[in-house]
């Protein structure tokens, strides 16, 4: 893989940044964009654009067309069937959907949800706040110290009153990455009904993701985490949980037939898509997904798991560095502090070389709380990344360490 | 690409900043604080606590705790020595831009560290003003 090519195809890296070269290492986050993906987005507003569904028009067709196109695309990308992709805005928005739609007939009062303390506050705010609002409880599988999650405590946690285990795929603050397909088969080992969702925000856009494998019942993520653009999610799920699911919201296009006192829903997925919908962001996710699959997500893997390697190798001289976490598996995430400097001041130093990462809670207080920090400095790769780029890191945080130590 | 060629320190944070950060000023307690003002910004973990000795409504001695990033750390020491020997009045009409003149400016990311310790500051001295017998006010400056 040829990262120096392809980040020639970001047009946002030819600028500069406090006069150095533009290192981008804020991806867990959100991406960069190809100008492949860009100039999707701009020929769909300049030669396609008209109503999805709606209207008998050439253009509406073309643009229904492009619409759908884009959603074949995304579900070949993770092995799943057209009607199984509903799009969101975004991962926190399926999340939602999932949670909101349940609570109408599925989770009661005195029912339970199992989370983990792993999770961004995407996957447990949705969960604690309706918990408050239906009366049902919130349970929580534990951190190991060095970053895993407590996989076995799943078997103890699950109760007959679980409807539903939801758990990040790998977690935006280690790079974790969870046994996601053994978690699921778990659950359905103790209760072939229980419902499983996988936070794949950290996961979809980092390596191969195969929804059958993992046989999940859902599943989340972003598109502008993987080089789409904002304003796009996808929400996975199966074709018979989602079509016994109430829908999220109500309105335009999710409907079949409506009358004064009474409506039939549309068939999957449009019955969760309610409104005109963001055809341009789905088309700039579907350009995303053709770019990623031309790298390919192995390829994709294997360079992020290289470069977390170099990086954790040459952190580790740059004096008062402590990064948290050594999971086994984890993807390209490294969280550190530089003694007891404010990991805003470190990332205050590395701006001015140019650097961008990300500095503070990252979404995730709780699990904040169990690491025993307010924050952490916290660099993410993707593909655009080099080691090169990670050398000028470590400079600029030897040189944080130096004036601020 | 070496970075750190030609990098001069002012360009990150001004050199009044660092200064402060390394050798903080009236950092420390007092033993017999008239009143202790708590706040912090949970968001990036900064807490910081003024002790303060007051007599006759004027602000006779401060110091104060906590930790934060380089820039809440020096407005800190800044504030504590700007207020010391004046009146309640006189603290109350400090203006943002006050700060900024001693602190040098900040990046706008920034803005919220550099005024932390006025906002916990005003927002105690309010407290205090409706009830004058009160020791203690935390949850200041969020």
């Amino acid at each position: 893989m040829n990262s120096e090519r392809i980040k020639k195809e970001f047009p946002i890296f030819r600028r500069k940044v406090n006069g150095k070269p533009f290192i981008y290492f804020n991806n867990a986050a959100t991406t960069q964009k190809p100008r492949q993906v860009l100039r999707a987005i701009s020929d769909f507003y300049e030669k396609h654009n008209g109503s999805v569904h709606r209207g008998t028009s050439g253009i509406s067709a073309e643009a229904t067309e492009l619409y759908s196109n884009a959603r074949e695309k995304v579900a070949d990308f993770i092995g799943a069937k057209e009607q199984e992709i509903v799009y969101t805005k975004n991962a926190t928005e399926s999340i939602n959907l999932v949670a909101y739609s349940l609570i109408k007939s599925q989770i009661k009062k005195g029912d339970e949800v199992l989370i983990t303390k792993m999770e961004h506050h995407s996957n447990l705010v949705p969960w604690q706040q309706l918990s408050k609002l239906r009366g049902f409880k919130v349970k929580f599988v534990d951190v190991k110290k060095n970053g895993e999650l407590a996989v076995e405590q799943f078997k103890k946690k699950i109760s007959k009153k679980t409807k539903l285990v939801s758990v990040a795929h790998c977690s935006n603050v280690l790079g974790t990455v969870n046994p996601a397909r053994e978690i699921v088969a778990t659950c359905q080992d103790k209760n072939q009904d229980i419902i499983t969702l996988v936070d794949a925000c950290q996961s979809v856009p980092h390596m191969p993701v195969e929804v059958k494998k993992i046989n999940c019942d859902f599943l989340a993520f972003s598109g502008h985490k993987m080089l789409g653009p904002e304003g796009i999610g996808v929400l996975y799920g199966k074709e018979e949980v989602l079509g016994k699911m109430q829908p999220f919201l109500y309105g335009g296009d999710m409907i079949r037939e409506v009358y004064l006192d009474w409506t039939a829903f549309n068939k999957l997925p449009e019955k969760f898509e309610a409104g005109t919908p963001n055809a341009a962001g789905a088309i700039g996710l579907g350009a995303a997904v053709s770019y990623l699959e031309k790298i390919g997500m192995e390829n994709v893997y294997r360079h992020e798991k290289e470069l977390t390697k170099y990086a954790l190798k040459k952190i580790k001289y740059v004096e008062g560095v402590k990064v948290y976490g050594s999971a086994k598996e984890r993807t390209g995430v490294v969280p550190f502090n530089l003694g007891i400097i404010h990991p805003h001041d470190v990332a205050a130093v590395l701006d001015k070389y140019g650097i961008s990462i990300r500095a503070g809670d990252h979404c995730a207080q709780p699990l904040m709380r169990e690491l025993g920090v307010v924050g952490t400095a916290r660099a993410s790769f993707y593909i655009y990344n080099t080691k090169k780029e990670i050398d000028v890191m470590i400079e600029a945080l030897k040189e944080a360490e130096r004036l601020l130590a | 690409m070496t970075a750190t060629k030609h990098h001069r320190d002012s360009e990150i944070y001004s050199e009044i900043i660092i200064d402060l950060y390394k050798n903080p000023i009236n950092f420390g307690k007092l033993s017999n604080p008239s009143i202790t003002l708590q706040g912090g910004n949970p968001l990036c973990g900064d807490e910081v606590q003024f002790e303060l000795k007051l007599e006759a409504g004027i602000v006779k001695d401060i110091k104060f705790t906590g930790h934060g990033c380089a820039i809440s750390r020096a407005s800190e020491s800044l504030l504590s020595e700007m207020i010391k020997g004046k009146k309640f009045e006189e603290i109350e009409r400090i203006k943002d831009e006050d700060v900024f003149e001693v602190l040098g400016n900040v990046v706008q990311t920034r803005v919220k560290c550099a005024l932390l310790p006025l906002q916990v500051l005003k927002q105690g001295f309010m407290k205090y003003r409706e009830k004058p017998n009160i020791k203690f006010a935390s949850g200041l400056g969020v």
